[in-house]
């Protein structure tokens, strides 16, 4: 909205730092520029407050190591959007993606078909639902990219349509053949080598899926010229195109690596769920909003150029192990609704803690 | 981007100067002005009419009273969120808690329904001022917060569902009275044969298109979407044309749901809403409405809600999955955009 200032979290020493920086100041300033010690901080917070509960008695289940290691297999699908949410909206122009959740419904059909029925080896079939899912994400990409339309549009349009596919390809009906069910080993946890017998067994999902994806995605941005010319062309565009920078086929390619990334996820939830689901990634609120949830707790700039792997990561621990301690600490299904107020009380907070800290240290104006 | 700045014939898009005295004469208050349908609403109505013309010659039910009532029942809602949400789009933002916020006012009218026996106006006057109220959170936070209204109204959809489901009380909310079968489908619901839903939606959204086209304050919205910095330079009062347009949207998602309470049954289950924020955002841009800000028209919302009410009706009457019409809605999204973009891209190289 053109009435707030951009987010910038850029802090901007000139801006009422005095020489005489106390301890306490200069605390409260990292905490509100640097969004990872922010989140740390949280984590930390959170996870020590469950465990007095739980010490306490007040939980209706232990909150250990053991529980907090077993609900990261939530964290797979989250983080792995996340990070698809952070590449596009990096990518700037009011870049958003609406649509992951739908691609994650269609490629899980898709997979489904592969594997479940025609008997693809899984190695193929995988590959072949991250190329499906890539082209989803190119197709938002070209319009958004190539023909000019707003992220949030297109992507709507494509939400619409692949939704609408994922439904009517198989007549409504899930595919759940045995080698779709097999896949249920997917989502079990295993022991760690070397050491495993002294740290809980870890979601198997986690080493398969999500720590390849967030290293990948991490060298992508950080290491690869890639990367710097996403960061280029999100943080000013026309700046970008007058350096000569491919600004359209950067951009584009931004959208097909997050339907890449949805087409990787759609594999995981098959395997979660045992199932290929037909609504998998839009039943409820769909999985497109708390992707781009995490995205905005983790310090990215819904105005583009700004954000960081780390802090979508960190979002993310910090969400699953808050629902995680909220389902315990509520009889029956009144934790799912008290985790609707955790997650939208934090995005809030976030929000006008951006807002906060763009006055405070080096807003706009 | 650059086109919003411009009216549809490459001249500033003005309006009356802020704080200036209207000038006195129409004749040249009418040329600043954009043309009173701009040519998307006309592809609209032509898009509309072909649409019923051919349903109404493939399955001879379409064009009857029985198809078509439902059909402007249906419209009703999103096409009056609708109208709030242009404004909305209007000034730049968007609300993405309109859903949520259906559900809290449609609970809260439903139980003090079964509970109290409220009479129809202080069931009314209930769901708007919830809806409001609802409206006037989303608006203080973005208006005087300065935060980016797609994240806070992320945030607060979470913290309307929280309400919603607390107030639902884990169960559905059942023996709802007949009161608002004033806005139903059924014989009580209409006067010569159109649903009192559809009459109070063309009623408000032909005021709201007057109010924008023709008053200083709407001028104003048009003016913080188009460039709030300009705009508060020349004397409009940015935040509080942000915080009017998220009041409005909340007071008519009141009113919305009201109809969508009517046209249930007399249960009420939590399911109510969910969705809802996108089919009006769909509508809203299939209308043409800048998603950028600082371009729309409210017509062009209710012929798009229209638009995307009749393919849903259509194709469950073809007789294929009703699913597919999500996939219609999908493609009139590009198409109609679309075109608005190349007429925008006509319009600069000229």
């Amino acid at each position: 909205m053109s009435v707030a200032p951009p987010a910038t979290e850029a802090p901007a020493p000139q801006v009422g730092d005095t020489p005489a920086e106390g301890t306490g100041a200069r605390l409260l300033r990292v905490l509100l520029t640097q969004r990872i010690a922010l989140l740390a901080v949280l984590i930390v917070a959170v996870v020590v407050t469950f465990f007095i509960q739980d010490a306490g008695g007040y939980l209706t289940a232990p909150y250990d190591f053991d529980y907090m290691s077993a609900a990261l297999i939530n964290a797979v699908p989250l983080a792995m959007l996340g990070l698809a949410e952070l590449l596009v909206i990096l990518s700037g122009r009011g870049g958003i993606d609406l649509s992951v959740g739908a691609i994650v419904s269609l490629a899980g059909m898709v997979f489904g078909f592969l594997y479940g029925e025609w008997g693809w080896p899984l190695w193929m079939a995988i590959v072949a639902t991250a190329a499906f899912g890539a082209l989803c994400g190119a197709l938002n990409g070209f319009l958004v990219s190539y023909i000019g339309f707003p992220a949030l549009i297109a992507t709507l349009a494509t939400y619409y349509a692949f939704k609408s596919l994922a439904i009517v390809i198989n007549n409504q009906e899930p595919i759940s053949t045995p080698p779709i069910q097999k896949l249920f080993s997917l989502s079990r946890s295993v022991e760690l080598p070397l050491f495993g017998r002294y740290v809980p067994d870890v979601p198997l999902g986690i080493f398969t899926f999500l720590l390849p994806t967030a290293v990948l995605v991490w060298v992508l941005l950080a290491r690869t010229a890639y990367g710097r010319r996403l960061y280029a062309i999100g943080t000013n565009d026309v700046a970008a195109r007058w350096a000569g920078l491919p600004v359209r086929d950067t951009r584009f390619k931004a959208y097909a690596y997050a339907g890449l990334l949805s087409g990787l996820v759609a594999v995981v939830t098959v395997g979660q769920f045992a199932s290929a689901r037909p609504d998998a990634g839009v039943s409820g609120g769909g999985m497109a909003l708390p992707a781009i949830t995490i995205a905005v707790l983790g310090g990215v700039a819904i105005t583009g150029g700004i954000g960081r792997v780390a802090g979508v990561v960190l979002a993310t621990l910090l969400i699953v192990w808050l629902n995680a301690g909220i389902l315990l600490a509520f009889v029956g299904n009144a934790g799912a609704q008290y985790q609707l107020l955790a997650l939208g009380s934090v995005l809030v907070f976030a929000a006008l803690l951006n807002g906060l800290t763009n006055r405070r240290y080096g807003g706009s104006r | 981007m650059s086109t919003t700045a411009v009216d549809r014939h490459g001249r500033p898009d003005a309006g009356p100067p802020p704080g200036a005295p209207v000038p006195p004469r129409s004749r040249s208050r009418a040329s600043v002005l954009p043309s009173p349908m701009t040519g998307q609403e006309m592809v609209l109505v032509a898009v509309v009419a072909a649409l019923w013309v051919v349903l109404g010659l493939t399955t001879p039910a379409f064009l009857t009273a029985g198809s078509l009532q439902p059909l402007l029942v249906a419209t009703a809602p999103i096409a009056l969120v609708g109208v709030g949400m242009t404004i909305v789009i209007i000034t730049g933002g968007i609300d993405v808690s309109v859903g949520a916020a259906i559900m809290v006012c449609s609970v809260v009218t439903a139980k003090v329904l079964v509970t109290d026996e409220v009479n129809l106006a202080v069931a009314v006057l209930l769901s708007v001022a919830v809806g409001g109220l609802l409206g006037l959170i989303n608006g203080v936070l973005i208006a005087y917060g300065r935060v980016h209204a797609i994240i806070i109204t992320f945030g607060t959809a979470n913290l309307f569902l929280f309400a919603g489901l607390q107030i639902f009380g884990s169960s559905t909310v059942n023996g709802i009275p007949n009161t608002l079968d004033f806005f139903g489908r059924g014989p009580g619901g209409r006067t010569w044969g159109v649903p009192h839903a559809f009459l109070l939606t063309v009623l408000v959204t032909a005021l709201a298109w007057w109010y924008l086209r023709h008053a200083a304050g709407g001028r104003h919205f048009f003016a913080v979407g188009g460039d709030a910095h300009a705009a508060r330079l020349a004397g409009v009062r940015v935040q509080r044309r942000v915080l009017l347009a998220y009041l409005t949207t909340g007071l008519l998602v009141g009113l919305a749901s009201c109809f969508t309470i009517a046209q249930g049954t007399s249960t009420l289950d939590q399911s109510v809403g969910t969705g809802k924020e996108l089919a009006v955002i769909a509508a809203v841009v299939i209308g043409g409405t800048s998603i950028m800000g600082g371009r729309g028209s409210v017509l062009g919302t209710l012929l798009g809600a229209l638009l995307v009410q009749s393919v849903s009706s259509g194709v469950t009457q073809l007789g294929w999955r009703s699913q597919l019409s999500d996939l219609f809605v999908g493609i009139f999204i590009i198409v109609a955009v679309g075109a608005d973009l190349l007429r925008a891209r006509a319009r600069r190289s000229r």
